[in-house]
C-alpha cells in the first residue's frame, strides 16, 4: 500500500502541529504525494502563516499551546472570507463532544492517528475538488452578476431613448387618464397618443408578444412611424398600414403586436377604431349608461404584410362626455395570491348596473389593486380612458417643426390632378401638406392650412362629385348609411376628376397662399344657393363656415364646381378676389 | 497483522520507510527528541496529580507512538489517558514508569532499524 | 408538455398532437416535430385535444409553422380546440390564417 500510486493534486497545504515528529511525518507524506507544504508550530503561528501563504487546505492539530486549534480555525475561516478553505482537524479525540467542537469551530473533517496516507490523500483530493467547484461557481456567479448589471444598464438606456420617442405625444392632455407601469415597454406594452394637424387625436395601445428587450425592440420604430405620420396628417388607415408593414419587416415571424387604434374627431363627434388582438375595448356613455363593445376583428400587427384595411376600421358616433376605455390583457390576467385571475367578467361588471358612472377610471384601478392584494406585482396593468370633449376644450400645443426659418420657395405653384383610382384609393392631403411645409413661414399655420385643404377636398369628393347629402347624417342610423353611399359612389366612378392648385407668393414678413379645388361635377348656383347639396356648413363651426373663418376670402367660381380659398399671413396684401365666371 | 504486544508494528515501520525514503533516520531522531519531551511532560503531570493534564500528556504521547508503530507504548499511554479522563490519579505514577520502560525498548529497536 | 407527430401513410399530411401546456418552453420540441421530415407534407394538422393552455408564444409558434409551410399558401388546420383555446385563437382572429375546427 504505497502512496506513490495514488493520483495527487498539486496544492499548498498548511500543517499546524506543535509536535516536531507529527509535523515531519505529515509533511513527508504530503510531499511524497506531490503537494507543497508550509508549517506552523502553534495556533498563533498558524493564523500568521495562513495569512501570508494562503494555502488551499489547512491541517490543524486540535490541542496546541498559544492558541488552540479551535480558535485558530475560527480566525482562519474569517481571513478566508468568501474563499472556501477546508480545515482538517488532526485529532485522536473520539468523544462526540470534542468532535462537535471541531465542527463548530469551522472544521470540515478529521484525521486521526496513526496517519493513513491513503485516507489522507482521499480527503485532500475531495476537498481540492470541492474548492475548485466552489471557485468556479463563484466566478460564474460574478460573471452572471456582471452580465445582469450590464443588461439592466442597457435596459435603462433603451428605456430612456424610448421615453423620449414615446413622449412626443399628448398623453398628458386633460381628457386622457391612463395607468402604465414605468417599465411597461419591457412587458411589451406601449401607449401612444398624438394630435393631427386638423386637431384629431389618435391613440394607440399596443401589446407585443414576449418580454424584455425583444418585446421593446419593436416599440421604437412603431412609435416613430406613428408620431411622424400623425404629424403629417396621414389618415388612420395609412398609419395602420405603414406600421403593420414596418413590423412585418423587422420583427421575427413569431413576434407580433396586438394593437388598438382610436382616432377621435372632436369636431364631428366621431371616433374611428381598429382592434387587432386586444381584449374588447369599449365606449361608455354616461348619458344613457350603456356600453358599446369594440371587439378584436383583425389579425394583430406584424403578421400579414398586405392587410386589407378597407372594411376593418369601424366608425362610431359619440357624444360629448362619452368615454372610451382600452386595456391590454394584463388587467384581465392579473392574479391574486389564490391563483385566481381578475377576468374580463369582473372588469365588465364595473360598467354595468346602477346609475351613470363618472369615476370609472379610479374605480377600475382600485378594483384591480384590491383584487390582487398585497405582495403581488401589479406591474402589468395598462389601461387608458379618453373622454370625448368639445373641440375648444381639446387644446394641445402642437410642437413646432424644427428647422431654421431660412428661405424656402417663395413664389411657386403646384397643380395636382386626381382621377378615378386616385380619388377612390388615395389620400393626397399629407403629401400636399408636406409640400406646403417646405415654406418655413407656413409651418406655424400648418393646422389651419391643413384644415382648409381638407374641407375643400372632402367637399369636392362628397358633394361635388358624389352629390351626397349630409343631412342624412342627422337621422338615426344615418351615419353608416352616409358612408355606405359614399363607398358605393366611389366604386362607381368613371371619368370624374379633381384638380387641386396651390399657389404661394411671399416674403419674410408675409405671404399669400391660394388654394383652388375644382371638381368635374355639375356644381351649383352659388349666387342663389340653388342646387347645392347640403353640406356640413349648416352645422355651426363646421365645414365651409370653418374654412371662411380661417381664410382671408373664399369664393366660388365657374359653375360652382370650383372654389378658391385665400390664406394670408403677416403683412401681405391679399389678392383681389377672382372675377366670377359663368360657364 | 501484528500481535498487539509486540513493541513495533513491522508493517507500519515499512510504510514509514517508503514515505520517508532517505529521511527515515531523521524521522527516528525526531521521534526520540519528541518523546523525551513527552515523557518529561507525563511525569510532571503525574507529580501534579491533576487528571486533566495527565489525560492531555498521555493523549499526546499516544498519538506520536501510534504513528511510529510503537503499539504497546501507545496502548499504555491510552490506559493513562483513560485514567485521567476518569478523574483518577492513583496508580498514575506506576503507569508512567511502565510507559518510560516501554519507550526505552522502542528507542533501542528503532535505533537498530535506522 | 409532450408532442406526438404522425404522418399519413402517403406522407401528404402531418398531424402534430399537443398534450399539456403549450407555452414558451415548448419551442424546441414543437419545431422539431415538423422541421426534419425528409419530405414536406402538403397539409398540417395541429391537434389540440389534450392541450390545456395556450399563450402568446404558442401563437408565435403556430406562426412559425405557417411560415415554414409556405406562409399564405400553407394549409394548416387546428383541430379539437376546447373553449379556452378557441377563445385565444379567436381574439387574434387566427381563423383568418388557419383553418380552425
Amino acid at each position: 500500500m504505497t502512496s506513490s500510486h495514488i493520483q495527487s493534486v498539486d496544492s499548498v497545504i498548511l500543517i499546524a502541529d506543535d509536535s516536531d515528529f507529527d509535523r515531519l511525518l505529515l509533511k513527508s507524506i504530503l510531499k511524497e504525494q506531490g503537494h507543497q507544504v508550509v508549517e506552523a508550530v502553534d495556533g498563533l503561528d498558524a493564523v500568521a502563516v495562513f495569512d501570508r501563504e494562503r494555502p488551499q487546505i489547512v491541517l490543524l492539530d486540535a490541542l496546541m499551546p498559544n492558541m488552540d486549534g479551535f480558535e485558530a480555525a475560527r480566525r482562519i475561516k474569517l481571513l478566508a472570507g468568501e474563499d472556501l478553505v477546508p480545515i482538517i482537524f488532526l485529532t485522536s479525540l473520539q468523544d462526540a463532544g470534542s468532535l462537535a467542537r471541531c465542527l463548530d469551530a469551522g472544521g470540515d473533517d478529521f484525521l486521526s492517528k496513526p496517519y493513513n496516507p491513503v485516507i489522507l490523500q482521499a480527503k485532500i483530493n475531495a476537498f481540492v475538488r470541492m474548492s475548485e467547484m466552489h471557485k468556479t461557481m463563484r466566478d460564474q456567479r460574478d460573471e452572471i452578476a456582471s452580465h445582469n448589471a450590464h443588461l439592466l444598464h442597457q435596459q435603462n438606456v433603451a428605456k430612456k431613448v424610448f421615453d423620449r420617442v414615446a413622449h412626443a405625444g399628448c398623453l398628458d392632455a386633460s381628457n386622457i387618464q391612463f395607468t402604465l407601469s414605468p417599465a411597461a415597454v419591457f412587458n411589451g406594452d406601449i401607449l401612444l397618443a398624438g394630435v393631427s394637424p386638423t386637431g384629431n387625436m389618435t391613440m394607440l395601445l399596443g401589446d407585443f408578444t414576449g418580454h424584455g428587450l425583444d418585446a421593446a425592440i419593436g416599440a421604437m420604430p412603431l412609435a416613430e412611424v406613428f408620431y411622424s405620420m400623425l404629424k403629417k396628417g396621414f389618415s388612420l388607415r395609412d398609419i395602420i398600414r405603414e406600421i403593420n408593414l414596418k413590423l412585418c419587416d423587422i420583427l421575427p415571424v413569431e413576434i407580433f403586436c396586438c394593437a388598438f387604434f382610436a382616432e377621435f374627431d372632436f369636431n364631428n363627434n366621431r371616433v374611428q377604431v381598429w382592434n387587432g388582438g386586444l381584449p374588447d375595448c369599449l365606449i361608455y356613455s354616461a348619458l344613457d349608461n350603456t356600453i358599446t363593445r369594440l371587439p378584436s376583428r383583425n389579425v394583430p400587427l406584424g403578421i400579414v404584410p398586405l392587410v386589407n384595411l378597407k372594411d376593418s376600421i369601424e366608425l362610431h358616433e359619440v357624444k360629448e362626455g362619452d368615454r372610451l376605455y382600452a386595456w391590454s390583457d394584463g388587467i384581465i390576467e392579473a392574479g391574486n395570491s389564490d391563483g385566481e385571475m381578475f377576468s374580463e367578467a369582473r372588469l365588465l361588471k364595473l360598467f354595468e348596473g346602477g346609475g351613470p358612472k363618472l369615476d370609472l377610471f379610479p374605480t377600475i384601478n382600485a378594483a384591480v389593486v384590491d383584487f390582487i392584494g398585497e405582495g403581488t406585482a401589479g406591474d402589468d396593468i395598462s389601461l387608458i380612458e379618453v373622454t370625448v370633449v368639445a373641440p375648444e376644450s381639446f387644446k394641445v400645443a402642437i410642437a413646432e417643426t424644427e428647422g431654421e426659418l431660412s428661405g424656402g420657395p417663395d413664389d411657386w405653384s403646384l397643380t395636382y390632378n386626381l382621377r378615378r383610382e386616385a380619388i377612390r384609393e388615395f389620400d393626397p392631403l399629407p403629401q400636399l401638406l408636406q409640400v406646403l411645409m417646405q415654406v418655413p413661414y407656413l409651418r406655424q399655420f400648418g393646422g389651419q392650412v391643413f384644415t382648409v385643404l381638407s374641407e375643400l377636398y372632402s367637399n369636392a369628393v362628397d358633394h361635388g362629385i358624389l352629390r351626397l347629402d349630409s343631412a342624412i347624417k342627422n337621422t338615426p342610423g344615418g351615419f353608416s348609411q352616409y358612408y355606405r353611399q359614399r363607398k358605393r359612389g366611389l366604386a362607381a366612378l368613371q371619368e370624374e376628376e379633381i384638380l387641386i392648385k396651390l399657389h404661394y407668393g411671399g416674403t419674410a414678413t408675409g405671404g399669400t397662399l391660394e388654394i383652388t379645388v375644382k371638381d368635374s361635377g355639375a356644381g351649383f348656383n352659388y349666387l342663389t344657393g340653388a342646387g347645392q347639396p347640403i353640406s356640413d356648413s349648416h352645422k355651426s363651426g363646421r365645414g365651409m363656415h370653418l374654412v371662411r373663418s380661417l381664410c382671408d376670402s373664399v369664393n366660388y367660381l365657374g359653375v360652382g364646381n370650383e372654389v378658391c380659398a385665400i390664406f394670408v399671413w403677416g403683412n401681405h396684401k391679399p389678392r383681389n378676389p377672382a372675377i366670377e365666371r359663368v360657364q | 497483522m501484528s500481535d498487539t504486544y509486540q513493541h513495533l508494528d513491522v508493517a507500519i515501520i515499512e510504510e514509514l520507510r517508503v514515505v520517508m525514503g532517505d529521511n527515515f533516520s531523521l524521522l527516528v531522531d525526531t521521534f526520540v527528541s519528541d518523546s523525551a519531551l513527552r515523557i518529561t511532560g507525563i511525569y510532571e503531570a503525574v507529580t501534579a496529580a491533576t487528571p486533566e493534564s495527565i489525560r492531555r500528556a498521555a493523549h499526546g504521547f499516544k498519538g506520536s507512538a501510534s504513528n511510529m508503530g510503537a503499539v504497546r507504548l501507545a496502548a499504555l499511554c491510552n490506559e493513562l489517558e483513560q485514567m485521567g479522563l476518569a478523574g483518577g490519579s492513583d496508580g498514575a505514577a506506576a503507569l508512567a514508569d511502565d510507559i518510560a520502560a516501554a519507550y526505552a525498548v522502542v528507542e533501542k529497536e528503532l535505533t537498530a532499524l535506522r | 408538455m409532450s408532442i406526438t407527430s404522425t404522418t399519413s401513410t402517403d406522407g401528404s399530411e402531418l398531424t402534430i398532437a399537443i398534450e399539456g401546456r403549450f407555452d414558451f418552453s415548448s419551442h424546441q420540441t414543437f419545431r422539431q416535430a415538423y422541421e426534419d421530415l425528409t419530405e414536406k407534407p402538403d397539409m398540417y394538422s395541429v391537434d389540440m385535444n389534450a392541450a390545456s393552455y395556450l399563450d402568446s408564444s404558442a401563437l408565435g409558434m403556430l406562426l412559425l409553422l405557417r411560415d415554414f409551410a409556405g406562409g399564405d399558401s400553407a394549409n394548416i388546420s387546428i383541430l379539437n380546440c376546447n373553449d379556452d383555446v378557441r377563445k385565444i385563437l379567436a381574439i387574434s382572429n387566427f381563423e383568418q390564417l388557419f383553418t380552425i375546427k
